[in-house]
Protein backbone atom coordinates (compact mmCIF):
# COMPACT_ATOMS: atom_id res chain seq x y z
CA UNK A 1 0.00 0.00 0.00
CA UNK A 2 3.02 2.27 -0.26
CA UNK A 3 3.71 4.25 -3.42
CA UNK A 4 7.43 4.72 -3.56
CA UNK A 5 7.33 7.36 -6.28
CA UNK A 6 5.10 9.59 -4.20
CA UNK A 7 6.50 12.42 -2.07
CA UNK A 8 7.13 11.46 1.55
CA UNK A 9 4.09 12.21 3.65
CA UNK A 10 6.09 13.46 6.60
CA UNK A 11 7.85 15.99 4.33
CA UNK A 12 4.51 17.12 2.92
CA UNK A 13 2.98 17.60 6.33
CA UNK A 14 6.01 19.46 7.66
CA UNK A 15 6.02 21.78 4.62
CA UNK A 16 2.27 22.42 4.73
CA UNK A 17 2.31 23.01 8.48
CA UNK A 18 3.39 26.62 7.90
CA UNK A 19 0.45 29.03 7.36
CA UNK A 20 2.17 30.96 4.53
CA UNK A 21 3.15 27.79 2.69
CA UNK A 22 -0.36 26.42 3.16
CA UNK A 23 -1.79 29.66 1.73
CA UNK A 24 0.56 29.48 -1.27
CA UNK A 25 -0.48 25.87 -1.92
CA UNK A 26 -4.13 26.72 -1.59
CA UNK A 27 -3.78 29.62 -4.03
CA UNK A 28 -2.02 27.43 -6.60
CA UNK A 29 -4.70 24.75 -6.27
CA UNK A 30 -7.51 27.27 -6.65
CA UNK A 31 -6.12 29.54 -9.35
CA UNK A 32 -3.68 27.26 -11.13
CA UNK A 33 0.01 27.85 -11.94
CA UNK A 34 1.46 31.23 -11.00
CA UNK A 35 4.78 33.08 -10.90
CA UNK A 36 6.46 34.20 -7.67
CA UNK A 37 5.32 37.75 -8.53
CA UNK A 38 1.69 36.63 -8.76
CA UNK A 39 2.01 35.07 -5.31
CA UNK A 40 3.32 38.28 -3.71
CA UNK A 41 -0.01 39.19 -2.09
CA UNK A 42 -0.55 35.79 -0.43
CA UNK A 43 0.96 37.14 2.78
CA UNK A 44 2.48 40.37 4.00
CA UNK A 45 6.06 39.22 3.67
CA UNK A 46 9.00 40.14 1.47
CA UNK A 47 9.76 38.68 -1.94
CA UNK A 48 12.83 36.85 -0.62
CA UNK A 49 10.65 35.30 2.11
CA UNK A 50 8.17 34.08 -0.51
CA UNK A 51 11.09 32.59 -2.43
CA UNK A 52 12.26 30.73 0.64
CA UNK A 53 8.80 29.28 1.21
CA UNK A 54 8.58 28.24 -2.45
CA UNK A 55 11.92 26.48 -2.09
CA UNK A 56 10.71 24.51 0.96
CA UNK A 57 7.51 23.52 -0.87
CA UNK A 58 9.55 22.37 -3.89
CA UNK A 59 12.00 20.27 -1.92
CA UNK A 60 9.11 18.56 -0.09
CA UNK A 61 7.48 17.74 -3.45
CA UNK A 62 4.37 19.83 -2.80
CA UNK A 63 4.91 22.05 -5.84
CA UNK A 64 6.99 21.97 -9.01
CA UNK A 65 8.65 24.76 -10.98
CA UNK A 66 8.84 25.37 -14.72
CA UNK A 67 10.54 28.20 -16.63
CA UNK A 68 8.48 30.23 -19.08
CA UNK A 69 10.29 33.09 -20.88
CA UNK A 70 12.69 33.49 -17.95
CA UNK A 71 9.79 33.55 -15.47
CA UNK A 72 9.57 30.82 -12.88
CA UNK A 73 6.09 29.33 -12.80
CA UNK A 74 4.93 27.29 -9.82
CA UNK A 75 2.19 24.65 -9.74
CA UNK A 76 1.01 22.04 -7.27
CA UNK A 77 2.44 18.59 -7.85
CA UNK A 78 -0.67 16.38 -8.21
CA UNK A 79 1.13 13.42 -6.58
CA UNK A 80 1.46 15.37 -3.32
CA UNK A 81 -2.26 15.85 -2.83
CA UNK A 82 -2.80 12.33 -4.14
CA UNK A 83 -0.55 10.79 -1.51
CA UNK A 84 -2.32 12.67 1.28
CA UNK A 85 -5.65 11.40 0.01
CA UNK A 86 -4.27 7.87 -0.40
CA UNK A 87 -3.16 7.91 3.23
CA UNK A 88 -6.64 8.79 4.46
CA UNK A 89 -8.38 6.44 2.02
CA UNK A 90 -6.24 3.41 2.85
CA UNK A 91 -6.82 3.75 6.58
CA UNK A 92 -10.46 4.68 6.31
CA UNK A 93 -11.06 1.58 4.17
CA UNK A 94 -9.26 -0.63 6.66
CA UNK A 95 -11.01 0.67 9.74
CA UNK A 96 -14.49 1.09 8.28
CA UNK A 97 -14.63 -2.52 7.10
CA UNK A 98 -13.00 -3.82 10.27
CA UNK A 99 -15.41 -1.96 12.55
CA UNK A 100 -18.39 -3.36 10.63
CA UNK A 101 -17.01 -6.80 11.39
CA UNK A 102 -16.42 -5.84 15.03
CA UNK A 103 -20.09 -4.86 15.34
CA UNK A 104 -21.11 -8.23 13.91
CA UNK A 105 -18.69 -10.15 16.15
CA UNK A 106 -20.03 -8.37 19.23
CA UNK A 107 -23.57 -9.18 18.18
CA UNK A 108 -22.76 -12.86 17.85
CA UNK A 109 -20.87 -12.88 21.15
CA UNK A 110 -22.26 -14.85 24.05
CA UNK A 111 -21.09 -13.12 27.25
CA UNK A 112 -20.79 -16.36 29.21
CA UNK A 113 -18.94 -18.43 26.63
CA UNK B 1 -1.12 16.46 10.18
CA UNK B 2 -3.69 14.09 8.83
CA UNK B 3 -6.41 12.76 11.07
CA UNK B 4 -9.08 10.12 10.67
CA UNK B 5 -11.86 9.82 13.28
CA UNK B 6 -14.44 7.03 13.27
CA UNK B 7 -17.27 6.86 15.81
CA UNK B 8 -19.53 3.91 16.52
CA UNK B 9 -22.06 2.83 19.11
CA UNK B 10 -22.15 -0.78 20.28
CA UNK B 11 -24.94 -2.27 22.44
CA UNK B 12 -22.38 -4.29 24.46
CA UNK B 13 -20.95 -2.93 27.72
CA UNK B 14 -17.46 -1.31 27.75
CA UNK B 15 -15.87 -4.34 29.47
CA UNK B 16 -17.00 -6.62 26.68
CA UNK B 17 -16.06 -4.20 23.90
CA UNK B 18 -12.66 -3.73 25.51
CA UNK B 19 -12.05 -7.48 25.40
CA UNK B 20 -12.86 -7.42 21.69
CA UNK B 21 -10.43 -4.63 20.90
CA UNK B 22 -7.58 -5.91 23.07
CA UNK B 23 -7.43 -9.72 23.16
CA UNK B 24 -5.97 -11.78 20.34
CA UNK B 25 -8.77 -14.33 20.07
CA UNK B 26 -11.34 -11.55 19.68
CA UNK B 27 -9.25 -9.23 17.47
CA UNK B 28 -8.85 -12.03 14.94
CA UNK B 29 -12.65 -12.15 14.51
CA UNK B 30 -12.74 -8.67 12.97
CA UNK B 31 -9.23 -7.46 12.10
CA UNK B 32 -9.03 -6.32 8.47
CA UNK B 33 -11.46 -6.32 5.56
CA UNK B 34 -13.87 -9.26 5.22
CA UNK B 35 -12.08 -10.80 2.24
CA UNK B 36 -8.71 -11.01 4.00
CA UNK B 37 -7.13 -13.60 6.25
CA UNK B 38 -4.51 -12.95 8.93
CA UNK B 39 -2.14 -15.93 8.70
CA UNK B 40 0.70 -14.32 10.69
CA UNK B 41 0.25 -12.07 13.69
CA UNK B 42 1.29 -10.94 17.13
CA UNK B 43 -1.90 -9.05 17.70
CA UNK B 44 -2.88 -8.02 21.23
CA UNK B 45 -3.58 -4.61 22.69
CA UNK B 46 -3.93 -5.74 26.31
CA UNK B 47 -0.20 -5.33 26.94
CA UNK B 48 2.55 -2.87 25.99
CA UNK B 49 5.16 -3.73 23.39
CA UNK B 50 5.40 -4.69 19.73
CA UNK B 51 2.56 -5.99 17.58
CA UNK B 52 2.20 -6.92 13.92
CA UNK B 53 -0.23 -8.53 11.52
CA UNK B 54 0.09 -9.86 7.99
CA UNK B 55 -3.13 -9.78 5.97
CA UNK B 56 -3.52 -11.76 2.78
CA UNK B 57 -6.24 -11.20 0.18
CA UNK B 58 -7.81 -13.73 -2.19
CA UNK B 59 -5.12 -13.02 -4.81
CA UNK B 60 -2.40 -13.87 -2.29
CA UNK B 61 -1.14 -10.28 -1.89
CA UNK B 62 0.40 -9.71 1.54
CA UNK B 63 -0.13 -6.55 3.57
CA UNK B 64 1.95 -6.24 6.70
CA UNK B 65 1.38 -3.61 9.35
CA UNK B 66 3.26 -3.27 12.63
CA UNK B 67 3.82 -1.01 15.62
CA UNK B 68 4.12 -0.70 19.37
CA UNK B 69 1.32 -0.72 21.91
CA UNK B 70 1.85 2.60 23.73
CA UNK B 71 -0.87 2.52 26.37
CA UNK B 72 -3.49 0.18 27.83
CA UNK B 73 -6.14 1.54 30.16
CA UNK B 74 -8.84 -1.13 30.59
CA UNK B 75 -11.70 -0.75 29.90
CA UNK B 76 -11.30 2.84 28.67
CA UNK B 77 -8.67 3.10 25.95
CA UNK B 78 -5.74 1.62 24.09
CA UNK B 79 -3.11 3.32 21.94
CA UNK B 80 -0.68 1.89 19.44
CA UNK B 81 1.62 3.03 16.65
CA UNK B 82 1.01 1.86 13.11
CA UNK B 83 2.96 1.59 9.86
CA UNK B 84 2.46 -0.39 6.66
CA UNK B 85 5.43 -2.36 5.34
CA UNK B 86 6.26 -2.33 1.62
CA UNK B 87 7.02 -5.37 -0.58
CA UNK B 88 10.61 -5.41 0.71
CA UNK B 89 9.36 -5.37 4.31
CA UNK B 90 10.57 -1.78 4.77
CA UNK B 91 8.41 -0.04 7.34
CA UNK B 92 6.71 3.11 6.04
CA UNK B 93 5.40 6.32 7.61
CA UNK B 94 4.46 5.83 11.25
CA UNK B 95 1.07 6.92 12.52
CA UNK B 96 -0.78 6.53 15.81
CA UNK B 97 -4.11 4.90 16.64
CA UNK B 98 -6.17 5.55 19.77
CA UNK B 99 -9.39 3.73 20.62
CA UNK B 100 -11.57 5.21 23.37
CA UNK B 101 -14.58 3.58 25.00
CA UNK B 102 -17.15 5.53 27.02
CA UNK B 103 -20.30 4.10 28.64
CA UNK B 104 -23.20 5.44 26.58
CA UNK B 105 -26.01 7.26 28.37
CA UNK B 106 -28.64 4.97 26.90
CA UNK B 107 -26.57 1.85 27.59
CA UNK B 108 -23.87 0.17 25.59
CA UNK B 109 -20.60 1.77 24.55
CA UNK B 110 -19.63 4.83 22.56
CA UNK B 111 -16.55 3.92 20.56
CA UNK B 112 -14.12 6.44 19.02
CA UNK B 113 -11.13 5.51 16.90
CA UNK B 114 -8.62 8.23 16.02
CA UNK B 115 -5.85 7.57 13.54
CA UNK B 116 -3.37 10.42 13.15
CA UNK B 117 -0.23 10.81 11.12
CA UNK B 118 2.92 11.58 13.08
CA UNK B 119 4.96 14.38 11.51
CA UNK B 120 8.74 13.93 11.33
CA UNK B 121 9.30 16.97 13.53
CA UNK B 122 7.34 19.51 15.53
CA UNK B 123 6.79 21.94 12.67
CA UNK B 124 3.50 20.41 11.64
CA UNK B 125 2.47 19.76 15.24
CA UNK B 126 2.67 23.48 15.98
CA UNK B 127 -0.04 24.03 13.44
CA UNK B 128 -2.04 20.95 14.17
CA UNK B 129 -5.13 22.91 15.11
CA UNK B 130 -7.46 23.24 12.18
CA UNK B 131 -5.25 21.03 10.09
CA UNK B 132 -7.90 18.46 9.29
CA UNK B 133 -10.46 20.94 8.01
CA UNK B 134 -7.76 22.68 6.01
CA UNK B 135 -6.75 19.38 4.53
CA UNK B 136 -10.30 18.62 3.47
CA UNK B 137 -10.41 22.01 1.80
CA UNK B 138 -7.20 21.29 -0.07
CA UNK B 139 -8.53 17.97 -1.24
CA UNK B 140 -11.80 19.51 -2.39
CA UNK B 141 -9.88 22.07 -4.43
CA UNK B 142 -7.68 19.39 -5.97
CA UNK B 143 -10.50 17.31 -7.38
Amino acid sequence: MNENNMPKLTDLFAALGDPVRFAITERLLRDGAQSAGDLRDVAEISAPAISRHLKVLRSAGVISQTIDKQRRIYAVNPASVGSIRAWIDSHEAFWASSLDRLATALQEDKPDE
Amino acid sequence: MSELVLERHFPAAPDRVFAFISKTEHLLKWWGPESMTVPEHDLAFDRLGPWFSVMVNAQGDRYKVSGQVTHVDAPHSVGFTWAWHDEDDVRGVESHVTIKLVPAQKGGTDFTLTHVDLPSDDVAANHQQGWTSSLRKLEALAI
